[in-house]
């Protein structure tokens, strides 16, 4: 979803809920380092548990991670100028292979990051799979959205160098409406001899959301919801390693608005476009990957006079690198550069472009540690409630962040 | 002589030269499996659960050692073209978006063995050497 639209429905708590959050976190915190620290120190494969008679054995995977994010000015994600340790996943997943075509699986996911999640433990993805022919599948039930390289893995930080993706592709604070859907994919993979293989998905459906109450907020969300969201990713593998793909996304964000002034709700419609193209090229320790994306946010208004209608493209895009240097170390860096809208490319609110550098330790099979810093020019990816709605013409134009990750998994 | 011995090593040298160079490591199926010969890209596929099946519609069971294996090193730079880590960091992001599981990761050789010889449409490595009690040896191109 376009970030500048939710803002303008504020759909994030105020400040002070964030604080109150903040109290619960401090008891919460040690509690999950303890447990990642517990998980750590007992290297595990999958656990696999039998069940009774010819039933087969579920597969049963976890993850718990904490983070810390500091920046040198601004709030970024959370109240990171101060320090923040509001920056926390943990995932548990089971699956089980009914018979060599049908799979069943889920996962319960709960986050914190800032405002966002408030550790309350969702069905992150579940499904039904029928894997009919390698060339044909279907899913059924809430499937990841394959959007990109790495939508659909943008939660897992044990698959990636980075602690933070690029946030202009993956925002962190998007993740509600652009990580799944609840519908059907059909998926494949087809060989093509010489020429390689096509990795294929598609995919309808719709996206559930919760309307939070916002206190303080001049407009209140009476309904919220997403009557269609709908695409597919290509991907062309001509040689081992390479991944050359493209995803398109469409999808409408329909919303009634209550404002105190006026009895009549505001029916507001945001029908969007996302297109990516994406290269991905993996060989023996290395990876490199660039992606380019353009999002178009429509904004339908019943009342434009209390809620604007316009349109907007944004312009997203990033390359990376990465290297394992020994079993132990690996070491990446990524230039992303975020423009929310090209026809208002304006400094320093108008773009921003983040140079990344990271290191990832693995400390064993387990356990990772990650630290990352980054140099940001501009503010476009900032949020202006975030930072007690001063505009973001008025932040801290050139500004830097540090992030630490801790992770275990198995 | 010091002839006899330079004979003597010149014979050595060539003998070790005309040996083909051995893997570390041999590729084993089922005994009823057909399958005696495999195109490397496909046999990275089964690793990678791409292909399911082998050509009479069996289910392919792949199978993995630990690791830290230097079969398992050696297979997955040769047959993957990726390094372990790399491979680990593939089946993260297939586990946790719901997109399949890895193959097992056994302990040891035999234990991949007596894998392979339980499951029909197994496919499985072990270090060169290793007692194979039956498993036949899948030639790959």
């Amino acid at each position: 979803m376009n970030d500048r639209a939710m803002e303008r429905l504020d759909l994030t708590p105020s400040l002070a809920k964030r604080q109150q959050h903040g109290r619960r976190l401090s008891t919460r915190l040690p509690m999950a380092a303890l447990v990642a620290f517990l998980l750590a120190q007992r290297p595990a494969a999958a656990v696999e548990l039998t069940l009774p008679g010819q039933l087969p054995s579920l597969d049963v995977h976890a993850f718990i991670s904490q983070g810390f994010l500091l920046t040198s000015a601004n709030d970024y994600l959370a109240d990171s100028s101060r320090g923040s340790f509001e920056f926390s996943e943990v995932g548990l997943n089971v699956t089980l292979p009914a018979t060599d075509r049908l799979t069943l699986g889920l996962q319960i996911f709960a986050r914190k990051l800032g405002p966002l999640g408030d550790y309350r433990a969702t069905l992150d993805w579940y499904y039904l799979d029928y894997h009919w022919r390698d060339w044909l599948g279907i899913r059924a039930g809430r499937v990841k959205l394959p959007f990109g390289l790495y939508n659909d893995i943008s939660d897992i930080d044990s698959a990636r160098t980075a602690v933070l993706l690029p946030q202009s592709v993956y925002p962190a604070q998007n993740r509600d409406f652009l990580l799944a859907q609840t519908g059907v994919e059909a998926y494949g993979y087809k060989r093509l001899g010489p020429a390689g293989a096509l990795d294929y998905r598609l995919y309808a459906g719709t996206i559930f959301l919760d309307v939070k109450p916002q206190p303080g907020s001049p407009l209140a969300v009476v309904d919220l919801n997403v009557p269609y969201v709908a695409g597919g990713r290509v991907q062309w593998l001509p040689i081992d390693g390479l991944r050359l793909g493209g995803s398109l996304q469409f999808l409408r964000l329909d919303t009634d608005l209550l404002l105190a002034s006026i009895s009549a709700p505001v029916a507001v419609k945001i029908p969007a476009t996302l297109w990516v193209a994406s290269a991905e090229y993996t060989v023996h320790d290395f990876l490199f990957a660039a992606e380019y994306s353009r999002w178009l946010v429509t904004t339908q208004s019943s009342n434009p006079s209390v809620f604007p209608e316009g349109s907007t493209t944004s312009e997203r895009a990033y390359a990376l690198a990465s290297y394992r240097l020994n079993p132990w170390l690996q070491a990446g860096a990524y230039y992303s550069r975020l423009v929310p809208n090209v026809d208002r490319r304006t400094w320093p609110a108008g773009i921003q472009h983040d140079f990344a550098l990271t290191l990832r330790f693995d400390v064993n099979q387990y356990w990772l540690i990650k630290a990352e810093g980054h140099y940001m020019r501009g503010t476009a990816g900032l949020s202006s409630s975030l930072n007690g709605n001063v505009p973001l013409s008025a932040l801290t134009p050139d500004w830097a962040l540090f992030a630490v990750k801790t992770t275990a998994y198995f | 002589m010091r002839t006899g011995v330079f004979i003597l090593i010149g014979l050595a040298a060539a003998a070790v030269a005309a040996e083909p160079p051995r893997s570390a490591y041999v590729v084993i199926v089922h005994p009823a499996n057909r399958v005696s010969r495999v195109d490397r890209k496909f046999l990275a596929e089964a690793f990678l659960r791409r292909a399911t099946r082998w050509p009479d519609d069996t289910p392919i069971h792949p199978v993995d050692l630990g690791p830290d294996a230097r079969a398992r090193i050696r297979f997955s730079e040769d047959v993957l073209s990726r390094s372990v880590a790399s491979v680990r960091s593939y089946w993260q992001q297939r586990i946790f978006s719901g997109q399949g599981l890895p193959p097992p990761e056994l302990a040891d050789d035999e234990s991949v063995v007596a894998y392979v010889l339980g499951h029909p449409g197994a496919v499985g490595y072990v270090a060169a050497g290793t007692a194979l009690n039956g498993a036949t040896v899948l030639e790959v191109n």
